[in-house]
C-alpha cells in the first residue's frame, strides 16, 4: 500500500463503510453524507475560491479599460494590471491554489466510493486490502447497493441527466457574460462541454459516483448562490438593449467619476433594467422612483 | 491581454477530473478480467481465458485448442467500467468475457460459466459448443464455478450460483434446466459443492445454504457475519468454508450445527485443502494456516508476502500456495516449513492446478505459468491467446 492509499484512501474507504453501516446499510446515504462532510470541511477553501473567482470577474471591465488605454505599451499594461490586482486584493493564483489543494480530496473521495462499491470481483478482492480490522467494517460488507430504486453499482440514466443538469446550472451561475465574442464563445463551449462530459461519464460509471457528483454540484450551487447570487442564470439583456446599455454606462462613468470605482456593480444593476433614455442617468435629474414618480405624473 | 479565468479554471478542472477518472478506472484493476483456474483431466488441462475462450492444453506436447470467444452481453460503457461489463478496453487485460469459475469435466463434455451470464458445454476433443444455457438471453454474471454431480445410473447434474441470487441445476448432457432455487437475497459468487444428496453454497447475504440436489429446496442454512465466496470443503461429515467475517467455519454437514470456528485477520476467500489429515488454508491477511480439521486448532502458520486469494494445490509432499503478488511457495507437510519456489512478479488470484510435479498458475497477464514444485524451476509460460 502506497502513501496515498495509506493516508487518504484507506481512511476514507473505512469511514464510508462505517457510515453505511450506521445509516442502515444504505450506501447511497453514506455517499451523500460523506460528500457533504468533505464539502463542509473544505468550505473555507471553496468559498475562498468562489470569492476569488468573483473578484476576478468583477475586475474584467477595468482590465478591459486598461487594455484599451495601454494596449500598445505591454510593460505599462502589465504594471497597471498588477497594480489593479494588488489594489483589489486579488491573488491571481488564488483560485488555482485552492483548487489544487481540493483536487486530491475529491479524487480520493471518488476513488473511495468506487472502491467501496466493489463493482467487479477484482475490485472486491482489492477492497480487502483497505479494511481496518474493525467488526463494524467487516460486518458491513458487502454494502447495500439499492438506493431510491436504483442499483448504485450500475449506470442510471436519470442520475446521469441530473448530473449533467446540476453541472450546467453550477457552471452557468459561475460564468458571467463577456463582451468579447471570442471569450463568450469559449465560455459557451465550456458551459455545454463540462455537463455533457459528466453526463456521459455518469452513463458509463456506476451510479454511486453520479450520486456523489450530483450532491457535490448541488452543494456548489448553494455556495455559489450565497456568494454571487444567481450569476449567469439571471435573465440577460436583449441584444437590442446591449449597445444602449454600454453607452449609458460610458455616459454615467464620464459624468459620475466617483461611481467608476464600482462600475462592475452598476453594469450588473442596469443590465436587468429595461432600456431607458440616457438623460435619465444625468446627475442633474433624480433617479426614477417607481412609486413616487407614478404619483407625480398626473399632477403635471 | 484579457484572460478568461473562469473558462481556464473550468478547463483545467475538466482536464484534471478526466485524467483522474480515466486513471482510476483503468489502472487500479477495477474492471473484470477473470481468474479461472485449470482442471486436469486425461492428460489435458482445461482453463477459461481472459478473452472468454475455453482453452485445452495437451500436457504432453503443449498443443492448445481454443473454443470460440464468448459473446459479450452489452456495451461495456465508455471506459468499460460498468458492473455488468464483459471486459473493457481499459482493463489492461484482453478484451472479452471474463471467466472466473474453474471449468469442470464430465464424460466427454467440459463446462464453463462466463461473466456474460451463460453456461457453456464443449466437446472435450475439439471444444465445439454442445449447448448453451440459457439458449436465449443472459442471466446475471457468473463469478462462481460449476459443480458436477455424477451418480451411478443417473444423468450427471451441473449446479451453479448466479449474481441474481439463484442456484441453477442443469442437465449436464442436454443443458436443460432441472430446477432453479431463489435461495439468496443477494448475489452468489461462490462455487457450490455437491456431496451425496446435498448441495452446499455460500452467498453474499452471509449465509451458507444446504440444498436438496433433487429439487433445490433448503435443508438448512447457517448465518455468518460476512459474505461467503469460498467453495465449501467436505471432510467426513463436516463442511468447512471461509467467510468475510474473518472466520473459517466447520459445520455438521447433516444439520448445519457449528463444530468449530477459526478466526483470521482478514477475509477467507480461497477454498481450503486437506492433505494428510490436516487442513491448509490461505487468508487475505497474508497468512497460510494449518489446522486440525476435527477441532479447528491451529497447528502452524506462516506469513507470506501478500494476500492469498488462490486455492492451494497438493504436489508430492508439499502444499503449494501462490500469493497475490505472484510468489509461489511450497509448504512441506509434516514440518510445515515454507520455501519460495518462484517469483512470477504478476498478480495471481485464481486457483492453482497441478499435474505431476508441475504447478499451473493462471496469471492476470492472461498467461499460464508453470513451475516445477520439486526443483522450483520456472518453465516456459503458455499464452492463453490464440
Amino acid at each position: 500500500m502506497n502513501v496515498w492509499e495509506l493516508i487518504i484512501q484507506q481512511p476514507l474507504v473505512n469511514i464510508l463503510i462505517v457510515m453505511s453501516n450506521g445509516l442502515g446499510n444504505n450506501f447511497g446515504l453514506a455517499i451523500i453524507a460523506l460528500t457533504i462532510i468533505i464539502n463542509l470541511a473544505l468550505l473555507p477553501l471553496t468559498l475562498s475560491q468562489i470569492r476569488s473567482s468573483k473578484r476576478m470577474q468583477d475586475l474584467q471591465p477595468k482590465l478591459a479599460e486598461l487594455q484599451k488605454k495601454y494596449g500598445k505599451d505591454r510593460q505599462k499594461l502589465a504594471a497597471e494590471q498588477m497594480k489593479l490586482y494588488k489594489d483589489s486584493g486579488v491573488m491571481r493564483a488564488g483560485c488555482f491554489i485552492t483548487m489544487i489543494i481540493q483536487m486530491p480530496v475529491w479524487i480520493a473521495l471518488y476513488q473511495s466510493i468506487y472502491l467501496a462499491m466493489a463493482v467487479a470481483p477484482e475490485a472486491l478482492l482489492n477492497l480487502s486490502r483497505f479494511l481496518y480490522p474493525w467488526d463494524a467494517v467487516y460486518n458491513a460488507l458487502p454494502m447495500g447497493r439499492e438506493f431510491l430504486g436504483m442499483n448504485l453499482a450500475s449506470p442510471s440514466i436519470p442520475l446521469a441527466i441530473l448530473t449533467a443538469a446540476t453541472q450546467w446550472i453550477q457552471q452557468k451561475m459561475s460564468i458571467t457574460p463577456s463582451t468579447d465574442p471570442k471569450q463568450a464563445q469559449q465560455s459557451q463551449m465550456m458551459l455545454w462541454m463540462m455537463p455533457a462530459m459528466f453526463g456521459l461519464l455518469a452513463l458509463s460509471f456506476p451510479s454511486g459516483l453520479a450520486v456523489y457528483w450530483v450532491v457535490n454540484n448541488i452543494f456548489r450551487i448553494i455556495l455559489q448562490y450565497r456568494v454571487t447570487g444567481w450569476g449567469g442564470l439571471r435573465r440577460q439583456p436583449s441584444q437590442a438593449a446591449e449597445p444602449e446599455r454600454r453607452r449609458l454606462k460610458f455616459d454615467a462613468a464620464a459624468e459620475k467619476p466617483k461611481e467608476e470605482e464600482s462600475s462592475g456593480t452598476i453594469e450588473a444593476d442596469t443590465s436587468t433594467a429595461p432600456p431607458m433614455d440616457k438623460d435619465s442617468l444625468k446627475p442633474s435629474k433624480s433617479r426614477f422612483q417607481p412609486g413616487k414618480d407614478r404619483q407625480k405624473h398626473p399632477k403635471k | 491581454m484579457k484572460i478568461n479565468w473562469p473558462s481556464r479554471i473550468a478547463f483545467l478542472l475538466a482536464l484534471i477530473i478526466t485524467v483522474g477518472l480515466v486513471a482510476v478506472g483503468c489502472v487500479s484493476g477495477l474492471t473484470p478480467i477473470g481468474w479461472s483456474g485449470g482442471t486436469v483431466s486425461n492428460g489435458f488441462l482445461y482453463i477459461g481465458s481472459q478473452q472468454g475462450r475455453m482453452v485445452s492444453l495437451n500436457l504432453t506436447d503443449d498443443g492448445r485448442v481454443f473454443s470460440e470467444a464468448l459473446a459479450p452481453v452489452s456495451n461495456p460503457g465508455l471506459f468499460g467500467c460498468s458492473s455488468a461489463t464483459a471486459g473493457g478496453g481499459c482493463s489492461g487485460g484482453a478484451a472479452g468475457v471474463p471467466v472466473y469459475g474453474t471449468p469442470v469435466v464430465s464424460g466427454n463434455l467440459t463446462y464453463m460459466a462466463g461473466y456474460n451470464g451463460k453456461v457453456y458445454a464443449y466437446n472435450t476433443s475439439n471444444l465445439a459448443v454442445r449447448w448453451v444455457y440459457p439458449r436465449e438471453g443472459n442471466l446475471q454474471p457468473f463469478v462462481g464455478g460449476l459443480a458436477v454431480l455424477e451418480r451411478p445410473g443417473l444423468p450427471a447434474v451441473l449446479f451453479i450460483g448466479s449474481s441474481d441470487g439463484k442456484v441453477y441445476a442443469l442437465d449436464a448432457e442436454l443443458g436443460d434446466r432441472l430446477w432453479e432455487s431463489a435461495v439468496s437475497s443477494d448475489k452468489i459468487w461462490g462455487t457450490p459443492t455437491a456431496f451425496g444428496d446435498t448441495l452446499y453454497i455460500g452467498s453474499f447475504d452471509k449465509i451458507l445454504y444446504a440444498l436438496n440436489v433433487s429439487d433445490g429446496t433448503k435443508k438448512w442454512e447457517y448465518p455468518t457475519g460476512g459474505s461467503i465466496v469460498s467453495k465449501p470443503l467436505i471432510y467426513q461429515d463436516t463442511v468447512i468454508f471461509g467467510s468475510f467475517d474473518r472466520n473459517l467455519y466447520a459445520l455438521n454437514a447433516t444439520d448445519g450445527s457449528l463444530k468449530w470456528q477459526f478466526t483470521g485477520q482478514n477475509w477467507f476467500w480461497a477454498e481450503p485443502v486437506l492433505y494428510n489429515g490436516k487442513l491448509y488454508v490461505g487468508c487475505l491477511d497474508k497468512f497460510v494456516y494449518v489446522l486440525d480439521p476435527s477441532t479447528g486448532v491451529k497447528i502452524a502458520e506462516h506469513e507470506l508476502d501478500s494476500a492469498v486469494a488462490s486455492t492451494p494445490v497438493v504436489v508430492g509432499d508439499s502444499v503449494i500456495f501462490a500469493s497475490e503478488k505472484g510468489i509461489i511457495y511450497a509448504m512441506t507437510a509434516g514440518t510445515y516449513e515454507v520455501r519460495q519456489l518462484a517469483d512470477l512478479d504478476v498478480t495471481v488470484n485464481g486457483p492453482l492446478a497441478a499435474s505431476g510435479d508441475i504447478v499451473y498458475i493462471h496469471t492476470q497477464a492472461n498467461a499460464l505459468e508453470r513451475v516445477n514444485a520439486v526443483t522450483g524451476a520456472l518453465l516456459t509460460g503458455i499464452s492463453l491467446q490464440p
